[in-house]
């Protein structure tokens, strides 16, 4: 992704805003069931449309992070039984995605995630609007003390998600991404039960995958299972290469976590600039993720996450941060290594 | 100006700066006290100089020479006037009781004693940093390599991870 000048960003933004209505004026003021997820089935249906309905469309994405905003428009066409193509611009980049992962803009999430987003938040029907000149329902994704963490503009002719909005603790929007045009399948007709494509098969609707974490705890492994802000682990894996890769998500962001054993080579780090936090020194770049590296006891930790930096920011302060240790400390385990080299029953 | 006093002694030794000894001798110039004075002093000081040194007695200078011969320890100094008059039990202190302190050696071989403790001092300093550098060396981190996160296939592996991966069930809701 590539940054754009604060001025031609701001022009796009704006253009593209008026390109998909104004949502603030197209969401109604919440319903008097606000109390319930009423939300929650019409995530689930744009979540399934995502999947099985044939769509063309461009898609502008913009992500407000610790170093400014960045932006990309995505050409995107979902074939079902295909898969889903994204060229983005200005990079050139096409590839073939999955629109449940933060690379298809979270098009699609799995029914157990649509669980976990239910488990932390409240997801309520907000009213109605229009987004690319679409009919669409608005849904409110509220936390615990009814603050906003999230808007769904959703298609109202069982299309995908047409407009999707991540806020802040502090009411801030740091993630954008909607249609500014979209046309659907004709041939694929609406999500109706009647005539809607079956879902992709797949053995179960999602799940943990945390099938390795009592082999990596024997092998001596140590990660926490939740991190601050709901976050929850649903994915560690232990890569051939030597890495673990972690994944955590409270049902709308996404934080993957990479730990290798080893120290850091900050020499050889390019692009990234030091920075202290809370008395420890951390990694960071300017791009449109939140990206974070650092070093602690004998393991290099990176960060990777598409959600608030508040959040990210605590959770890198929820990993281990250890300092390189003191005289005493190599002292003390220098004494025990020796003891256990001479002790006949250690 | 005054009478020389202590500086009489300082004049005849010429330890005073010309300055004072300009002003001293000015003053003699008319005070037969402090010239007699000075006198006096010049005399006594030109006498004590002129009397020869203490002979060391030969006995003494046999038992210091015999103090430098290897030996044993020497023997618990005797007191020349033991207390033996005691009141209940406990010694009455007299004029006698309390010995003057013990500034004999003690020993009869001072050098080789501390050079044996130097000895020990050096070989307890370099057994300690012996033990020191072992338990840094073996308490050191365990040979890590040097890396760096390869940053785009990290970032590539976090965009294509579909948290609790697997499609949402097709639950229909009627259309609006």
């Amino acid at each position: 992704m590539t940054r754009l000048p604060t001025a031609l960003l701001l022009a796009a933004v704006m253009l593209l805003g008026m390109a998909v209505g104004n949502p603030v004026h197209a969401a109604a003021p919440p319903d008097d069931a606000e109390g319930e997820d009423t939300g929650l089935s019409l995530l689930r249906r744009a979540a399934v449309a995502a999947r099985t309905r044939g769509y063309t469309g461009t898609q502008y994405v913009t992500a407000w992070g610790r170093s400014g905003s960045f932006s990309l428009v995505l050409e995107v066409r979902n074939v079902p039984g295909q898969g889903l193509t994204v060229h983005a611009q200005p990079s050139g980049r096409v590839e073939r995605v999955d629109p449940g992962t933060p690379a298809g803009n979270m098009a699609a999430p799995s029914e157990a995630m649509l669980e976990v987003l239910a488990r932390n938040y409240r997801v309520v029907q907000a009213g109605g609007g229009r987004v690319c000149g679409r009919p669409a329902r608005l849904v409110r994704v509220l936390r615990p003390d009814d603050t906003l963490a999230a808007r769904y503009w959703l298609d109202e002719s069982g299309g995908p998600v047409l407009r999707r909005e991540l806020l802040d603790g502090g009411g801030r929007v740091v993630h954008a991404g909607a249609f500014v045009d979209l046309t659907l399948d004709p041939a694929r007709g609406d999500a109706s039960p009647s005539r809607a494509a079956p879902p992709t098969p797949s053995p179960a609707a999602g799940g943990l995958d945390l099938a390795e974490v009592p082999r990596l705890f024997v092998g001596g492994w140590r990660f926490p299972g939740v991190l601050p802000g709901r976050l929850e682990l649903f994915t560690a894996h232990a890569a051939s290469a030597g890495y673990l890769h972690l994944g955590y998500s409270d049902g709308l962001s996404v934080v993957s976590v990479f730990i290798q054993p080893g120290v850091l080579d900050e020499e050889r780090l390019r692009g990234w600039h030091p920075q202290r936090r809370g008395g420890h020194t951390i990694w960071m770049r300017d791009s449109a993720g939140q990206e974070t590296i650092w070093a602690s006891g004998g393991h290099v930790y990176t960060v990777f996450a598409d959600a608030p930096a508040d959040m990210v920011d605590a959770v890198v302060a929820a990993l281990p941060h250890e300092p390189a240790p003191g005289l005493w400390t190599r002292l003390g385990r220098g004494a025990h290594r020796l003891l256990s080299w001479v002790n006949p029953f250690g | 100006m005054s009478h020389l006093g202590e500086r009489a002694s300082a004049l005849v030794d010429g330890e005073l700066n010309h300055h004072e000894r300009d002003r001293a001798l000015s003053h003699l110039a008319f005070c037969a006290a402090c010239r007699a004075e000075v006198d006096a002093v010049r005399a006594l000081k030109n006498r004590l100089r002129s009397l020869d040194g203490p002979a060391m007695p030969a006995d003494l200078t046999m038992s210091l020479l015999r103090m430098a011969e290897p030996g044993g320890p020497l023997p618990p100094r005797e007191r020349p006037f033991p207390s033996s008059r005691t009141f209940g039990g406990a010694p009455i202190p007299s004029m006698y009781s309390v010995a003057p302190p013990d500034n004999r050696p003690s020993g009869r071989a001072g050098g080789p004693r501390r050079a044996r403790r130097a000895g020990y001092v050096a070989v307890g300093v370099a057994s300690a940093a012996v033990a020191i550098g072992t338990l840094f060396v073996a308490g050191g981190s365990e040979p890590a390599p040097r890396v760096v996160p390869p940053v785009d296939m990290f970032a590539n592996q976090h965009r294509n991870t579909a948290p609790y991966g697997g499609p949402a069930k097709p639950a229909f809701s009627p259309t609006p």
